[in-house]
């Protein structure tokens, strides 16, 4: 459960430091995500969680320590390299962050357009029919955002999130406002896209039970500080009450 | 309070500049573009002609009452086609763009900001600015102008009916009467200085919906100062660019 070093590190955190307004959020956080693997970040809430996931994106900028994707650093990177890491990762937000304005049609295609201009109008149609299909939406894609169920908006997101085939998914709060049933078609999604395309995934989240389901490593994060880092095994035999409290299943 | 306005002005300037360079670096939203002009364009359309039209009629009844004094009346409707050309089209189609689409603009990049759409849209490699702002300040640019000569010409339609009304004036006369005396640089300047107007307008609401993020106080916040400040904004451009126009073309001064 030490902070793990891998070699064949997709993601790294080096000392990671951020705050607002003065206030630490994270403080040197330091661990590794392997190629394939699948890390469950818990905690309690307002302790940097989600802020880790936007600094692998580069949607947020450390102030200190290096944040590193495929051995890029997300704060030298200009625009364009910023916008090359990002095409390989997926992020499904916690709201899903849909496009409100547009189709779910729309919003799958709206990357495919952008970013792959050689694919032809009835290429990103499949493409899109073919996302929202692996997600349970495939008659639903003619519909508004607004016009779906919490659960189904979260399918959609994270078809959204794959619709680039990404080698790296970043997920926030997964079963945030689900129905346990609904929570677990989530996770099972999730872990089907784990086996399936082998994706490196980075997962906040506060539901044990479907950490306990996807992950290969937990991380811990309790103000700001990596608590604990290691397979759910290892942290299993650690004695530390408020840790426990973070992994038990209740 | 002066340094956080010149802070503000600092910013927007700023962002209009950043606005105008990526409008020229592809790739272009087209698609996105063609969205927008619909929306401003199409949607603004009805507001403007209404309002052009019944302005047209009030200021047809109020300088036939003033006219009728010095038995000028066949001067309305060029007073009339000179005052819509020259201000009241450009000036009063731009407050309501900033009415109508200014709100608009603030308040939805503001609700996108909130609910994580602009952060969702960057994390798809898509340019966030150039797909939201760039397409939106394109978008106005060109719209506004076109819409004043929609406004102008149903100011002149309301004056005409108005005046057909009292004195039974035949179109043919009425327009005849409108263009007799109108240069070009009585319609050409005034209306495409209101593409300035389109381009204060979508940049102010942009930078306020784009750039806060206060949750929804920042939507509401955002929709007020995109109003308040592009209309104030257009009325100061409207100051110096008449100025500028007069300049250009002496013979307007007069």
């Amino acid at each position: 459960m030490s902070e793990g070093q891998t070699n064949a590190a997709t993601i790294a955190f080096e000392q990671v430091e951020k705050g607002f307004d003065g206030k630490k959020v994270l403080d040197k956080v330091s661990f590794t995500v392997a190629e394939g693997e699948a890390l469950c970040i818990l905690g309690r809430s307002g302790t940097g969680k989600s802020v880790t996931l936007k600094l692998m994106i580069g949607l947020l900028t450390a102030d200190a320590g290096k944040v590193l994707v495929e051995g890029e650093d997300m704060a030298a990177l200009e625009e364009d390299g910023l916008m090359k890491v990002r095409r390989k990762m997926g992020y499904l937000f916690q709201s899903a962050a849909l496009f409100d304005s547009f189709t779910l049609n729309e919003n799958l295609a709206l990357p495919l357009h952008r970013l792959d201009r050689n694919k032809s109008p009835e290429e990103i149609k499949r493409c899109v029919e073919r996302t929202l299909g692996e997600v349970g939406l495939e008659k639903d894609g003619n519909k508004m955002p607004n016009a779906l169920s919490g659960g189904m908006q979260k399918r959609a997101g994270l078809a959204r999130a794959l619709v680039l085939q990404p080698k790296i998914l970043l997920v926030d709060e997964p079963a945030s406002g689900l129905d346990r049933i609904t929570a677990c078609e989530i996770d099972d999604l999730l872990i089907k896209v784990k086996t399936e395309r082998h994706t490196t995934m980075v997962i906040v989240t506060h539901d044990i039970h479907g950490a306990r389901k996807i992950a290969d490593k937990f991380a811990v994060l309790d103000k700001g500080r990596l608590l604990a880092f290691g397979t759910p095994a290892e942290l299993d035999q650690t004695h530390d009450n408020l840790l426990q409290q973070f992994i038990a299943e209740r | 309070m002066l340094k956080s306005t010149f802070d503000s002005i600092g910013k927007v300037a700023l962002f209009g500049a950043q606005a105008i360079r990526d409008a020229w670096v592809p790739p272009f939203e087209g698609e996105y573009l063609c969205k927008q002009l619909y929306e401003i364009g199409v949607g603004s359309f009805f507001l403007i002609v209404a309002s052009g039209f019944a302005l047209g009629v009030v200021m047809t009844l109020h300088t036939r009452s003033t006219l009728v004094q010095f038995g000028a009346t066949a001067e309305i409707p060029v007073f009339q086609s000179l005052a819509f050309f020259n201000e009241i089209g450009p000036l009063v189609a731009a407050l309501l763009m900033a009415g109508r689409v200014g709100a608009g603009i603030g308040a939805q990049l503001a609700n996108m900001r909130a609910t994580e759409q602009i952060d969702a849209i960057e994390t798809l490699s898509v340019n966030s600015f150039k797909l939201l702002v760039v397409t939106r300040v394109i978008a106005c640019t060109l719209m506004l102008p076109l819409l004043t000569i929609f406004m102008d010409a149903a100011g002149i339609l309301g004056g005409f009916l108005s005046e057909h009304i009292w004195s039974h004036l035949s179109l043919q006369l009425y327009v005849h009467r409108a263009f007799d005396g109108v240069a070009l640089a009585d319609f050409v300047p005034p209306t495409l200085k209101t593409a300035v107007f389109g381009y204060l307008i979508a940049v102010i609401s942009c930078f306020y919906g784009y750039t806060t993020n206060e949750g929804s106080d920042g939507v509401r916040k955002a929709a007020t100062n995109s109003v308040v400040i592009s209309s104030l904004a257009v009325i100061l451009a409207d100051v110096i660019l008449v100025k500028c126009i007069f300049f250009l073309f002496p013979d307007q001064a007069i």
